[in-house]
């Protein structure tokens, strides 16, 4: 009987409109977010002028960097922001790009749009008389993906600014902090992204390791895989529910309930048919889209030489997204079959919505606590992922479990309310009817 | 093995409001037709034999499984609620298959089934159409379809006549007429006449009780004797009004022919004639409640 549910379940909601939303929206999140620039790391090769950067803890390189940035920003008018993990572009009404200009003034001495825009074409000029002084030396593809603006090639140096005579990094820190605020949070001003922003060379060594690593421990496909579970995840810890909520509500939309609740299946297997249903349908476009990434890293894989860990998507998909989709499914199940309403959607939006906000600190990755939507936004940093690895899998082993629970629950409250119990829903109309 | 639906003592509470007052009732194979107003109990009644309400007080068994053990009683027991749909975009066959995996029924007993159903509720030419296309009538007939899908020793439904037109009804009476040859089959119905075509043993449901429990030809008897017709003025018609049950009446001109109750003949005009089902439904109804003229 279960596996015959399950084969027309999956037909369903392969006919439901909910069901091809949600691959569209999986479709354009993967093509924007991860798609379209996600480049393959090449192998470092000695004696190059560049192997990217990495960040800096020396207050001096931090001031400088982030006061370059927001002379940039600043005088350009625009600004751009993570507030919570997205991007966002943030524009400043009069009085709030004033006290930015004074910001500023006495973190770097620089008055006025006039003089930011000076100070900013000085370093174009610069720029440019390096890159002709280097003509000829460099060739573009050369430039690693960890390289500063490495789709704009113009910038070889980013734009310094030496901070104000006596200003100390205490005083700098209030300045950011303000500035951060005004722009409502997530800028390159904030503590952790400011202290982000003071990039120093890689040298040939550390890139050389770094990239060793991502081949020799994750056969280059596992740090990619993450990197695509990293995005996938930030979808799909919220779309399921979307599908759960509706196929929950289908059948007293249909006024099918009754006829479906006096038939002899037992509602284990009603609400297993659809859960498995559920799951299998939404880690099958993940998978499928699973193949471009691994496509490209098996395309660089063949004319760099190296063996690469083929299942590695798939194992990924499994143990990291996975939980996710059940969880998500089954909460949004076990709302939907307890309050009759949508409330699950509310439920899951503001545990997503708090796992993304909470996420934004730890994009790095190593650092995945109890997060819902754990983050590793790079295809680098195995050593975080191999220091974290034990937690996370706690992390999914608990909402796996939970999830499973939850399944479990739902068919016991569906099981009560095909005999007329705990009909909550039946309640609230009856004391309505009542009353009128 | 019990062939019979036994009610014993039966309660039934709506929170503090009682909707059933102690039920004793016993149902043979046939038609068994359940009359009575808007309101009266029988959606209860009928809910707390297919288990989809627990019962509160007293006991009921289907064929000798009690329905505390709900998914013994499942499996012989057909059910058409009172409204009722499909998934809209499904079509009749697939809404039909769909329903039959959920009753258990093998790939090959559902392809050997569900054809001859279809066939038997005049629906076989429909069987690719989608639910939400069908008129009342169809869907009617596809719930019955439904209900007898996984040949139930016992088929409720629920005032399947609602909503139909003259013609459908009919038709739709005989399919319940033959279906009622080999297994139970309970009709609620708050129209006299479903019942007097159709029903053999009846049962009347008022404010919650049982007031009559027995047969049609029963019924009727009770009321022999005491229905007269009398051509009166229409002046005439409101004192007759008040003091007895007028059952039916039909204008001729000037005058009113009019068809009541009365204990003993009341005046010289009025000729006494055979009782109908419809007249020994409102003398029972006014009986109970204690209104009726003398
Ligand atoms: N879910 C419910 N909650 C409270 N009262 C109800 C509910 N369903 C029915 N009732 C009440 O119980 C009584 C019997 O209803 P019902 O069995 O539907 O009658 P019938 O089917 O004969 O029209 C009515 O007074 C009705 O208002
Ligand atoms: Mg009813």
């Amino acid at each position: 009987m279960l596996g015959q549910l399950f084969a027309k379940e999956c037909k369903q909601t392969a006919k439901s409109l909910i069901y091809w939303l949600i691959v569209l929206i999986l479709i354009f999140g993967f093509t924007t977010q991860l798609g379209n620039n996600m480049e393959i790391a090449k192998e470092p090769k000695p004696g190059r002028a560049s192997y990217g950067y990495q960040a800096s803890h020396d207050p001096e390189i931090i001031m400088s960097h982030t006061l370059g940035k927001l002379t940039e920003e600043y005088f350009r008018g625009n600004y751009t922001t993570y507030p919570i993990g997205f991007y966002k572009n943030v524009t400043l009404d009069k009085e709030d790009d004033h006290r930015i200009g004074e910001i500023l003034k006495e973190a770097a001495g620089i008055t006025g749009k006039e003089e930011a825009g000076r100070v900013m074409e000085d370093w174009y000029t610069a720029q440019t008389e390096l890159k002709e002084a280097e003509s000829g030396g460099t060739e573009a593809e050369d430039m690693g993906p960890n390289d500063v603006n490495a789709g704009d090639m113009m910038y070889r140096e980013p734009l310094k600014i030496e901070p104000a005579a006596g200003l100390t990094y205490e005083r700098f820190a209030e300045l950011m902090d303000e500035a951060d605020k005004i722009l409502g949070g997530g800028s390159e001003y904030g503590k952790d992204d400011r202290e982000m922003n003071a990039e120093v060379p890689k040298t040939y060594e550390d890139a050389k390791k770094e990239y060793n690593t991502l081949i020799e421990k994750d056969g280059l496909t596992g740090g990619y895989a993450r990197l695509f579970c990293d995005y996938m995840g930030i979808f799909l810890g919220i779309l399921p529910v979307f599908l759960a909520v509706t196929r929950g509500m289908r059948d007293r939309r249909a006024v099918m309930q009754e006829l479906i609740y006096t038939r002899r299946c037992p509602s284990l297997t009603v609400v297993a048919s659809r859960y498995l249903a559920m799951i299998v349908m939404l880690v099958l476009p993940v998978l499928a889209l699973s193949v471009f990434p691994l496509a490209k890293c098996m395309n660089y894989a063949r004319t760099a030489g190296i063996t690469v860990d083929m299942l590695a998507f798939v194992k990924y998909t499994f143990g990291w997204l996975m939980p996710m989709i059940m969880i998500a499914a089954a909460l949004g199940m076990f709302l939907t079959e307890l309050t009759d309403t949508a409330a699950a959607v509310l439920v899951q939006g503001a545990w997503w919505f708090v796992a993304i906000f909470g996420g934004v600190q730890t994009l790095r990755g190593g650092m995945y606590g109890w997060n819902l939507v754990p983050r590793h936004n790079t295809e680098f940093n195995w050593q975080g992922y191999h220091d974290g690895f034990a937690q996370l899998a706690l992390n999914r082993t608990l909402y796996a479990a939970a999830a499973l629970l939850l399944t479990l629950l739902t068919a016991y409250i569906y099981s009560q309310k095909r005999k007329g119990r705990l009909q909550i829903r039946g309640k609230i109309l009856a004391n309505r009817k009542s009353k009128s | 093995m019990s062939t019979t639906i036994e009610i014993r003592n039966l309660n039934q509470y709506y929170g503090r409001k009682q909707a059933l007052r102690d039920i004793n009732l016993t149902i043979e194979t046939g038609m068994f037709g359940l009359l009575g107003r808007n309101g009266a109990g029988k959606t209860t009644l009928m809910k707390v034999i297919a288990t989809l309400l627990p019962r509160s007080e007293g006991e009921v068994s289907v064929c000798g499984r009690s329905t505390l053990r709900p998914q013994e009683v499942r499996k012989i027991v057909g059910y058409l609620p009172q409204d009722f749909s499909m998934y809209p975009n499904m079509t009749v066959y697939e809404a039909m298959d769909y329903l039959g995996v959920l009753s258990g029924l093998s790939r090959a007993k559902r392809r050997q089934r569900i054809p001859r159903l279809l066939q038997r509720v005049n629906l076989q030419d429909d069987k690719r159409k989608k639910v939400k296309a069908l008129s009342g009538g169809m869907k009617r007939r596809l719930g019955i379809a439904q209900a007898i899908l996984h040949n139930p020793k016992v088929l409720i439904v629920d005032e399947p006549t609602a909503g139909l037109d003259p013609e459908e009804r009919v038709r739709f009476r005989n399919l319940l007429c033959e279906i009622a040859e080999e297994r139970i089959v309970i009709l609620s119905t708050h129209i006299v006449g479903d019942i007097e075509a159709t029903c053999e043993d009846i049962a009347v449901l008022d404010e919650g009780s049982v007031i009559y429990q027995g047969t049609v030809t029963d019924l009727i008897a009770m009321t022999e004797g005491k229905v007269y017709t009398a051509e009166i003025s229409k002046r005439e018609l409101e004192a007759l009004k008040k003091d007895y049950i007028v059952t039916s009446m039909l204008t001729l001109g000037n005058n009113v022919m009019a068809r009541f109750l009365a204990e003993e003949r009341p005046f010289a005009s009025a000729k006494l004639c055979e009782a109908g089902v419809e007249d020994a439904y409102m003398y029972l109804m006014h009986a109970e409640r204690g209104e009726l003229g003398c």
